[in-house]
Parts: C-alpha cells; sequence; structure tokens
C-alpha cells in the first residue's frame, strides 16, 4: 500500500505505482496523437510516449510505443544529461533528433523530454517522440533511397533546449519549420508534441503530490531492479555456448550489394553478450544504423524469444553488452545516411533470432519476410488535376515455427503498421488495384511451412504514374530452419497489356510505369521449419 | 396486454425484470441459466416467475431478450461451416485482414484462423469501380458457374463481399438469386446488406461472421419464438442489439452480427434510464460481474455509439454501445508477475471452480476472496445464503500473499482490491479523460454483482464526489430491456465534398433513407406517435482516413428538406473535431462519407418521474460485523437489508448494505441519499 511516509513500496504498491504511470503515457500517448496534424502520427500511430528517471533510465512506455522509438528516447535522454548536467530547471524542453550526436536514429523522428520536478527535485523525465513525414531534406518526405550522407536526409537538430520556465522559444522553432515542406502540418505535429509533453509533466507533478519526491525516486529504482532481475532470469534459459551467424541485405541501393551482417553471442553463466564483428563497413546508401538502433533490434529478439510480456525498461535495454566496430553497418560513424534503417532492424534481428536457434531450437522460428516493403505511386490525379503521393508499406510472410506454421501476409519484427483498405486507395487515387493476395508457394516448405507474402497488382488509370519501390531478400531469400525450405524472396515488375513481366530491382528508384502497363509488388515469403514429412 | 418482460441471459444468471404498464407494478426474478439451450432457462424462468409472483403470462405483450449465443458461438467458434466469395483477384482478404499481428513481441500469438478456411474461399470474375460502375459486368454463366462451385463445397452459408458493393448490390444480389436458384435454403449473408459501407476488409469480415452465425441463430430464435408462443402467447418477441434497440426474431436470424453486444448494451440502455430517474443524467457506468468489468460514458442520459470494436479477436463494423472492458471482477485472480509484482486478473476463477471461498475447489486467491476477509461480503454467502461463502478457505487462499509481499492479511486483501480498482481506474480514464471528458463532472454508477463492492474506491481515486447504486443492481441489463425501443439502423456510404453543389445530392440521399425507414415503420406495426428518425453524418477532412459522426436532425419523420446548410454542417464538424482532437482547421475542405438514418420506434411508455420521499428515520440493522475499511483496523459495521430503506431515508458510513446479489459497502463518513426511485446515491466524505 502506498504509505506516503515510506520511501520503499510493496509489490502491491509497485503495482499501483506502475498503474499510474502507464496511465499518464497512455494519457499523453492519445493526447500527441489527437492533437497532431499528420496521417502519420493520427492513424499510423508513428509516436511513443515514456518516463524516465532523473538519471534518464526508462522506467515504463505507452503500450503502443514501437521499440525503435525507445532507444531513441533513451538516446536522447542520456545526451541531455551529459551536456546540461545539473543545469536543468522546472518548466525546461528539449529535443532532439540526430543520429549521430543525440542518440536519434533517423532525421524523422523528433524527440521531446521534460524534466519533472516534486518537492523541488529533479525525480524523472517525461519523453515522446514523433514520426514526422517530412524533416526536409534532398526528397519529400526524408526517407528516399539514393542518398548518400546524412546531410541529404534532412534537418539536424541536436540536444537543443527549446523551452525554459514554460515558454517555447519560437526562433528555434521557426528554424525547424524553415526547414520542412508542409510547414503548416509540421508546426501542428511539433505542437502537439509540446502539449503531450506538458500534460506528462502535469499529471506527474500530481503524482508527485500523492507520493513525495523520495517515495517516487526509490519506486522508479525498485522498478528497474526488478525488472533487472526478471530480464536476467530470461536470459538464463540461454545455454552457455558460443553462437554465430550471418546473413546479408541485399544492397544498399546505390553501389553496394550484399551487406553481411554477422552477430557472434556468447552466452557464460546465464548472461549474454552480442559482438556484430564481421559486419560490413558503412554503405554509401541510406540502411546504415547507429548502435542503439541495433541496439533496439537486439532487444526485440531478446523479448520476443525470452520474455514477451516484459515491461520496456532501461534494464532491458541494457541486458546485455552489444558491440560492433565504429564504422560498420550496424554502428555507423558521422557522416552515414540512416535514414531506411528500418531494413537493416529486420536483418539484425535475423541474424539473432538465427543464431541464437541452436540454442533454443523449440522456440526460434525460421526467418521472416525481414523487410520492410515499400511502394510509392505518384502522379497528378486526372479527376482534379491535383498531385498525388500514396505510399504503403507492405506486410509479408512469417516464419515457421517449432509449434506452427508461419502466418501468411502480416507485418513481423518491429514494424506492426497496417494497410490502407483497397477501397480507400481507389476512391483516393487515380489507381485500380487487380490483385490483392498471398503470393503462391512463397512459403518454405517444411514440417511447418512459412508464411506467404502479399502480391498486388496495380494498374494507374488514364494518368502518367511513378512507381517507387524499395524491398530487401529479393536475391537473398528468407532462410528455413530444422530442414524446412528457404521462403520466396520479394520482387518488383511491370506487367504488360500482353502479359510480359518487366523485372525491377529491389530498389527501384523512380521509374515512369509504361503506358498500358500495371506494376506488380510481390513482398518476400518465410522460411519453413522442419523437414517435411 | 399490460405486461413487458425483460430477459437477459448472462453466462451464469438469467434474469427478469417484469412490469404491468397497467398498475405499474414491477417484478424482478433470477434464476441459473442453461448454457447448453440458453432458450431452457428463459421458458422455465418465464413459468417460475411467474408462478412465484403472480404473474400473468397471458397478459404480456412483449419480451425483450438480451442474448450472449453469438458471442459465445464466435467466442467457441461453434458456428457454420461458410464459403466466403470474393471479387477476383481478393480471395485471400479474410486471411490478411489488416496485415498486423495482435501482439508485438509474441511470436506465437496470432489473430484467430479465418472463419473460411483456404478451401471455402472462392472467386467471382466481376469488378465495380470506384463510383459503382461495373468495369466488369458479371455474366449470368459466371454467376451460375460460382454458384454451382460454392453450392458444392457443401458449406452451411454464404457470405459475399464484392469490392464497392456497398455502392452498387447489383452483381451481389445476382450471384444470391443464382446460389438460391439451386440451392432453395441456402441462408445467403450479403454485404450490401449487412454493413453497406467502404473497407472492404471490415466488410467481408463483418458480412461472414454474420453467415458465420446465420444458421444457429436462425435454430435458437425459432425455438425460441415455438417456446413462447406456447408460454406466451401473443406476445412479441425483441432481441436487443449491439447499438441498444431491439429487433424482431425474423431480423435476428437474418443479421445475429448485430447481437455480438447484446447484453452489455442492454446494460448500457438500463443504466441510462436509471440514471435519469435518479436525477443524474451523466454518469460513467461500472458494470462488473464475475470475470470482467465494462464501462460506459452516458451523458444527458445517452450512451455513446462506437462503430468498431473487436469481438473474439474479429473487428465488427456496426454500430454498437461504446464499453471498454477490463479483466476485473469477483473471480479475478491475485499473482506475481515473473518481476514479483502482484496482479489481479484478466485470468479468472470463473464461475467453475469460483473463487476459492465458493469451495468448489479453487484455491487461488480471487478479488472476491478479498472482499469476505475484509467483512465486506457477508460470511453467509450470496443470494441471501443460498450460495455459502468460507472465510476460512479465502483466508488461506490469500495467505501466500500476504506472505510473500510481508503484510498482514488484511492488507494483503486490501492491496488485491487496490489493485482491481486501480485497473477499473484505467479503463473509466479511457472513457472520460482520453475522450475529452472531465470525469469529476459524472456520476459513477455501479452495478453488476461486484460493481457496489468497489465504486466508491474508483471515485475517489478519479476525484469523482458521488456514486450511484441503483435498485436492483444485478439486473440492470434486464431493465435496459425493458425500456427499449424498436430500432434500425440505415446506412448509405456516398462520399461527398461539402460543397453547396452537392446539396442536392445529399437532399435526395436523406430523402431515399426517410423512405426506407418510414416503410420499416410500416412493415413493423408501429404507430406514428412512438416514431423517431435521427439523421448523422459521417465527416471528415479530404484526405484524412477516419471519419467523426455529427449528428444531424431528429424528428418524428424526416426529409432532405431537413439537411442544415453547409455552414451549419461545417460548424457541427468543427465541434466534434474540437472534442475528440483538440483542435480544427476552418479552412480545409470537408466531404461527407456515409449519411446514417435510425428509425426508432418507441415501445415503453416512461413512467412519472417518482415523487420524492419525506425524510423518515432508519430501519434497525440486521446486525453487526467487523469490517475492514482500512488495514489498520476494523469496525463494528452495522448491516441493513436494501429493502428495509426506503426514499427520504439519509445515513452516513460505515455501514453494510445487503441484498439479494448485490453488497455496498459505505465507507466512514460517506453520506447516502435514498432517493425517490429507490437508488441510492452516495456522496463521498470531504468531496
Amino acid at each position: 500500500m502506498s504509505n506516503s511516509n515510506a520511501a520503499e513500496l510493496d509489490a502491491i504498491g509497485l503495482e499501483i505505482l506502475t498503474n499510474a504511470l502507464k496511465s499518464i503515457n497512455d494519457e499523453s500517448f492519445v493526447a500527441l496523437m489527437k492533437a497532431s496534424y499528420s496521417t502519420n502520427i493520427k492513424e499510423r500511430h508513428d509516436h511513443s510516449t515514456a518516463i524516465m528517471n532523473a538519471d534518464g533510465d526508462l522506467i515504463a512506455q505507452a503500450d503502443m510505443s514501437l521499440p525503435i522509438h525507445v532507444a531513441s528516447m533513451s538516446g536522447l535522454m542520456r545526451c541531455v544529461i551529459e551536456k546540461y548536467g545539473d543545469d536543468i530547471h522546472a518548466g525546461d524542453l528539449f529535443v532532439a533528433n540526430d543520429p549521430h550526436t543525440a542518440g536519434g536514429t533517423h532525421l524523422p523522428d523528433v524527440n521531446f523530454a521534460a524534466p519533472v520536478f516534486v518537492d523541488g527535485s529533479l525525480v524523472g523525465f517525461v519523453c515522446n517522440i514523433a514520426h514526422h513525414a517530412d524533416i526536409g531534406g534532398m526528397a519529400a518526405g526524408s526517407m528516399s533511397g539514393g542518398m548518400t550522407e546524412i546531410f541529404q536526409e534532412g534537418l539536424r537538430i541536436p540536444v537543443t533546449r527549446i523551452g525554459t520556465k514554460d515558454e517555447i522559444n519560437q526562433e528555434i522553432l521557426d528554424i525547424f519549420l524553415l526547414n520542412a515542406r508542409a510547414p503548416t502540418e509540421r508546426r501542428g505535429d511539433y505542437y502537439a508534441q509540446i502539449a503531450a509533453a506538458k500534460l506528462g509533466v502535469r499529471r506527474m507533478q500530481e503524482l508527485g503530490a500523492r507520493y513525495g519526491a523520495k517515495t517516487m525516486r526509490a519506486g522508479f529504482r525498485q522498478l528497474l531492479d526488478r525488472s533487472a532481475a526478471r530480464i536476467a532470469d530470461a536470459l538464463k534459459q540461454v545455454p552457455d555456448g558460443t553462437y554465430n551467424f550471418r546473413d546479408m541485405m541485399d544492397d544498399d541501393g546505390v553501389e553496394t550489394f550484399d551487406i553481411v551482417f554477422e552477430v557472434t553471442i556468447v552466452a557464460k553463466g546465464g548472461k549474454l553478450s552480442f559482438d556484430f564483428a564481421g559486419s560490413s563497413p558503412q554503405v554509401p546508401g541510406n540502411v546504415n544504423m547507429t548502435l542503439n538502433a541495433t541496439q533496439a533490434a537486439v532487444i526485440y529478439a531478446i523479448k520476443a524469444l525470452l520474455d514477451p510480456e516484459a515491461p520496456n525498461t532501461q534494464a532491458v535495454i541494457d541486458c546485455a553488452p552489444i558491440t560492433a566496430p565504429e564504422a560498420t553497418v550496424c554502428n555507423a560513424v558521422f557522416p552515414a545516411p540512416v535514414a531506411g534503417r528500418a531494413h537493416t532492424c529486420q536483418r539484425v534481428i535475423d541474424v539473432v533470432m538465427g543464431a541464437l536457434a541452436p540454442a533454443l531450437p523449440d522456440r526460434v522460428p525460421a526467418a521472416p519476410n525481414g523487410a520492410n516493403t515499400m511502394a510509392v505511386f505518384s502522379g497528378v490525379d486526372p479527376r482534379n488535376g491535383e498531385a498525388y503521393v500514396y505510399l504503403e508499406t507492405i506486410g509479408g510472410g512469417a516464419g515457421g515455427r517449432p509449434t506452427k506454421p508461419g502466418k501468411d501476409g502480416v507485418q513481423t519484427g518491429i514494424t506492426n503498421t497496417s494497410n490502407l483498405p483497397v477501397e480507400a486507395i481507389e476512391m483516393e487515387y487515380p489507381l485500380m488495384v487487380l490483385e490483392y493476395g498471398l503470393v503462391p508457394n512463397s512459403g518454405g516448405a517444411g514440417k511447418h511451412p512459412g508464411g506467404r507474402g502479399i502480391r498486388r497488382v496495380v494498374k494507374p488509370v488514364d494518368h502518367a504514374c511513378t512507381f517507387n519501390g524499395v524491398g530487401e531478400r529479393f536475391r537473398h531469400a528468407p532462410w528455413g530452419l530444422q530442414g524446412g525450405e528457404d521462403g520466396g524472396k520479394g520482387r518488383f515488375g511491370f506487367i504488360g497489356a500482353n502479359g510480359a513481366e518487366t523485372p525491377l530491382p529491389g530498389k527501384t528508384g523512380d521509374r515512369l510505369v509504361p503506358d498500358g502497363s500495371m506494376a506488380l509488388v510481390e513482398s518476400p515469403g518465410a522460411g519453413g521449419w522442419g523437414k517435411a514429412e | 396486454m399490460s405486461w413487458t418482460i425483460g430477459v437477459d441471459v448472462g453466462g451464469t444468471f438469467t434474469d427478469f425484470h417484469a412490469r404491468d404498464g397497467a398498475s405499474g407494478r414491477e417484478v424482478v426474478f433470477k434464476r441459473p441459466s442453461t448454457p447448453a439451450d440458453p432458450g431452457e432457462a428463459i421458458l422455465s424462468g418465464l413459468a417460475e416467475m411467474a408462478e412465484a409472483h403472480d404473474v400473468p403470462l397471458a397478459e404480456a405483450a412483449r419480451i425483450a431478450h438480451g442474448t450472449t449465443v453469438a458471442t459465445n458461438a464466435l467466442i467457441q467458434r461453434k458456428g457454420a461451416s461458410i464459403a466466403a466469395v470474393a471479387t477476383k483477384g481478393f480471395r485471400d482478404l479474410l486471411e490478411i485482414g489488416r496485415q498486423v499481428r495482435p501482439h508485438m513481441y509474441d511470436l506465437n500469438l496470432d489473430k484467430p484462423e479465418p472463419l473460411a478456411g483456404e478451401a471455402m474461399r472462392f472467386e467471382v470474375a466481376e469488378r465495380l469501380d470506384w463510383r459503382g460502375e461495373a468495369v466488369l459486368p458479371l455474366t449470368d454463366a459466371e454467376a451460375a458457374r460460382a454458384a454451382r462451385e460454392i453450392v458444392d463445397s457443401g458449406a452451411d452459408a454464404v457470405a459475399i463481399c464484392f469490392l464497392f458493393a456497398y455502392r452498387n448490390p447489383a452483381h451481389e444480389q445476382q450471384l444470391a438469386d443464382a446460389i438460391r436458384k439451386i440451392a432453395p435454403a441456402m441462408r445467403i449473408s450479403l454485404s450490401s446488406d449487412v454493413q453497406p459501407e467502404f473497407r472492404e476488409y471490415e466488410r467481408f469480415q463483418t458480412t461472414a461472421i454474420n453467415a458465420y452465425l446465420q444458421p444457429l441463430m436462425a435454430g435458437y430464435v425459432e425455438r425460441l419464438a415455438t417456446g413462447l408462443d406456447d408460454a406466451v402467447k401473443g406476445a412479441a418477441l425483441g432481441v436487443n442489439q449491439s447499438s441498444g434497440g431491439l429487433m424482431s426474431a425474423q431480423r435476428t436470424a437474418s443479421f445475429p452480427v448485430r447481437t455480438a453486444l447484446s447484453g452489455p448494451a442492454a446494460g448500457a440502455v438500463g443504466a441510462a434510464h436509471i440514471a435519469l430517474r435518479a436525477g443524474r443524467p451523466n454518469v460513467v457506468t461500472l458494470d462488473m460481474g464475475g470475470t470482467s468489468a465494462d464501462v460506459a460514458l452516458i451523458e444527458d442520459g445517452r450512451t455513446e455509439i462506437a462503430f468498431q470494436r473487436d469481438v473474439a479477436g474479429f473487428p465488427i463494423r456496426l454500430a454498437m454501445v461504446d464499453i471498454d472492458t477490463v479483466g476485473a471482477g469477483g473471480g479475478s485472480i491475485a499473482w506475481f508477475d515473473r518481476d514479483g509484482l502482484l496482479k489481479v486478473g484478466p485470468i479468472s476463477a470463473g464461475a467453475v471452480p469460483g473463487p476459492a471461498c465458493y469451495g468448489q475447489g479453487g484455491t487461488e486467491p480471487t478479488v472476491t476472496d478479498a472482499n469476505l476477509v475484509l467483512g465486506r461480503l457477508s460470511p453467509t454467502g450470496l443470494l441471501d445464503g443460498a450460495m455459502p461463502l468460507d472465510p476460512v478457505v479465502a483466508e488461506t487462499s490469500l495467505k501466500p500473499v500476504a506472505e510473500k509481499v510481508g503484510v498482514s492479511l488484511q492488507e494483503a486483501a486490501l492491496g488485491v482490491l487496490a489493485i482491481a480498482v486501480a485497473n477499473m481506474t484505467r479503463s473509466v480514464r479511457r472513457m472520460s479523460v482520453e475522450r475529452g471528458r472531465d470525469p469529476r463532472e459524472f456520476v459513477l454508477m455501479a452495478f453488476g454483482g461486484a460493481g457496489a463492492l468497489h465504486a466508491r474506491e474508483v471515485a475517489a481515486e478519479l476525484g469523482m464526489g458521488e456514486v450511484l447504486v441503483p435498485p436492483s443492481p444485478g439486473i440492470v441489463c434486464a431493465e435496459g430491456l425493458l425500456v427499449s425501443d424498436q430500432k434500425e439502423d440505415f446506412v448509405a456510404s456516398l462520399r461527398l465534398p461539402l460543397h453547396a453543389d452537392q446539396m442536392s445530392v445529399a437532399a435526395d440521399t436523406v430523402t431515399s433513407l426517410a423512405g426506407r425507414a418510414a416503410e420499416w415503420f410500416d412493415a413493423e406495426n408501429l404507430p406514428g406517435a412512438t416514431r423517431t428518425m435521427e439523421l448523422a453524418l459521417d465527416l471528415r477532412y479530404v484526405g484524412q482516413n477516419f471519419e467523426l459522426i455529427v449528428p444531424v436532425a431528429s424528428a418524428p419523420s424526416l426529409s432532405g428538406a431537413d439537411m442544415p446548410d453547409i455552414k451549419a454542417l461545417a460548424n457541427a464538424f468543427f465541434t466534434a473535431h474540437d472534442r475528440a482532437y483538440g483542435f480544427h482547421d476552418p479552412g480545409a475542405a470537408i466531404e461527407i462519407v456515409n449519411f446514417r438514418m435510425t428509425a426508432r420506434g418507441r415501445l415503453y411508455d416512461a413512467e412519472d418521474m417518482p415523487e420524492p420521499g419525506k425524510a423518515q428515520p432508519m430501519p434497525e440493522p440486521t446486525g453487526h460485523r467487523p469490517v475492514w475499511f482500512d488495514g489498520k483496523a476494523s469496525m463494528e459495521t452495522p448491516i441493513y437489508r436494501r429493502e428495509t430503506l426506503a426514499p427520504g431515508m439519509t445515513f452516513t458510513g460505515p455501514a453494510i448494505i445487503d441484498q439479494l446479489d448485490a453488497t455496498t459497502p459505505v465507507h466512514p463518513g460517506d453520506t447516502v441519499d435514498v432517493r425517490p426511485d429507490g437508488s441510492m446515491l452516495i456522496a463521498l466524505k470531504g468531496a
């Protein structure tokens, strides 16, 4: 029971504190979603909220927070504390996005953090992060392939104090807005983040009034300790040994093919360590990752295999040392471009899972589609003369599992965004979807077959339409496991009026759909598990 | 023919609430449910109630029924073998869904298997464009071919969903005709009938669920109607819909998917009725039973409506009373998570074995065990002792919790309750704070078997000043059925810019919907004076993918002439956008996506508001027992029977109010006002 005089909380009091923190995170999450302007936040929920302690350690996050965002928020906190130390005051607001100097993972994800003071002392921070539909740079959306240094990817924001005494520095915000396309939408999204941070601070102070700073701080510490014990316990499920695995990404969309990802996992006495030595040097294209994005992918795999219900905390994030040589794809340094790191996260998850397969044969599934398959259609709508851009990320197969087959046509790994209904696509854009179904035979055969990829055939209606596809596992198939066969690869192409197919590369760049042709998108399937009987 | 009877079938009990419109006499009755055939408990219960309470069944004009038949069939996957029929190129829609998985981290948790397996999914060569015009007409030969293939599959029922059929049902109807030609008795659900709105997956899924439930539900209502015909000759049967409001037995057989939330919806309607009679039109309901608690928000006596909800893991896109369900009930089990924190629920001991103190073999500590240990529940047991409770077993079950946490037994029990309360508090916050409402402006209404035991703590957490406990908290659903309207929803899915030159199309659409509503009123024999038409529009900014439902007009009869002008519509949309999202953009273009017409026929003549009671002294308590309100010490607390409390009485806690199916602890210092309608209004100390 929460006794305001005692510093320590028991198992009941901690659960009630946890519940209150969840409520604050969820309310801030919803407030950000409601107040934002962009579809990406409002509908796709590409945002997260979290609460940190005074040391910047993650204590609790909103239920719907994304794994990669949690890495960024915790990265920002480290940088804020390093830069400002004791110079942090009530009413401050900090912002950042830069992957190379401020803990971010790519520029469109803009991070805010506000300190919470109770009884005159710092007890923690509330943080939120949102993916902005544009952060400036060379190409609309700031995510396009073909960029070769971070400067082309948009505005870099170092750790910056954007607010003091509850007042926002409008001049700094104006710099942000001047450097992004669609500034009205951006302003709305920034204000939504600022409002969510203020709401979080207010709710935390209300909580502080009930518990007092001392109990709150102690409670946070206890939650971290228990979380650390829980995840340490989970890690013990991995038998001692050294586990190594290698896989490849197809290409970086610029000039590099067959990018190697290699991990060596050492399990000893219940502890794990991850080393990505052997992975390729960082590449000119934007599929590089900073080390904390690599960490997010590793933690995803650990949790999925060992304790899916473990609440995300700093103790979970830091549960195992993760190393990678500097200036490699898993630990990229300035000025590496990183915008397309979502594909890369998927491959890191694949190699971690692959490495642990011999250690946890009854848990690890075969490789999933391992991509974040993206298709973009753009042009001018002949119905109203307005330019349109239609972007979609497409699920694929999930790997066959030790207990059952893999799911067909589903998002896997670090992404879980939904599709747009065909009827919505055709109402809004001058496009007709002729097929939307599963790719036959794309699930790797096995005792428990892999899931199938998704096939879409799209025809432009009465206009010149540009197609841009970003795919992975077009060259390296999702692997089978324990005797299961590999799943089908992805592919892009144009289908001519006569039915003839013209294949396209996995990172197409902008291509005009030939007159009378249709665009074909097939996401990869997934590997099968166990030998087919 | 002056009696009306509401019957709500729950998992454990079947509840009856009967009222004589002529004399105003009301009877409530409860009996165990018969899950194998829920109709059995209804028929025997009617006879038992007639016998025990002298209800003349021959005088019953109407039976209003809340059912869980559809929900249970969906949860237990006991529906029909269905064929799912799609436009060529789209046979896998039901499998892919929205391509998302239910849990980010759990690699083994899947969305439910599609109701139609791969061999039962069929394609038909036909295609409509976004305007509903045939790009590829459905030929008679193709329809005949597909019909043969579908019938030969051996399906018990068929779900047909073609792209853009909500704009033009012709192809779906053409195929249905072709199927009926060779299989006249086949049950067929068309997406253009079940849910004629855009978004093909949700429409297909809703249609498939309807087909899946059709054979079962048709059989159930037919058997029930036959049984009622013998027992209650001449009474009309109405079945409650998830949106609140009754439909005929025949429509229930055609549209069973509409009953997926039949029972909870009745609870919300009953709560709204009681709230008005108690003089508190703004309430948040806390309907807590054995396994879960339902929370709904009622403003100005009206329940909120939502248009999508997951049932048994499937999205159903239909109008439903907006209810948040949280796994906190009397049977919720207290357990330690892997990090050592104490959790309560969502795992439940259910009805069997039930909480440890039921003595039916349960050993794990539950919320009910905690209430018993604290003296809040009577050791004589539930249902006036018909279901005895064993305090010793309850203590034994809680002892490991107390030992592990290192506190006294009572503190452990209070902790279990506090955690259940924290879970319910989050639910109330979701339904209020996160939707732009301040819970402090609402009264918390507690019902269900366990609501009144915990409402006080939930209200205190949220700064709510008052708790309302209805006269019969255990049968609010049955009461809701009694006062429900006959109701039908019509929708036209038509995307139109909110622009002056489109308003004649809009007016024509409204006139056509009103025409369909008028036909329905006639077909249901609802007299003119009972009729209401309610028009609402789904509006959004151009480019948005979500809509807001904006009520537009309400009158006994509507037509296109009742459409407000563009400015008024835009202002109504701005207000709704402000509330939902905290802002609006006065310059951005708005569009209409759906036109919704609700037709209501009032079946229930509102009673007169009860006369205020005169102040009068409290009765003698029936006894005293020690009750723990905090962990420090128990208080010797007077026990009252609810039946002995009369309007006009006021008293101050501590007290325990016992009645047949509910217990209300009144905390020290809280004051109770027995309202004219018999409700207890509890004002929290210091609020």
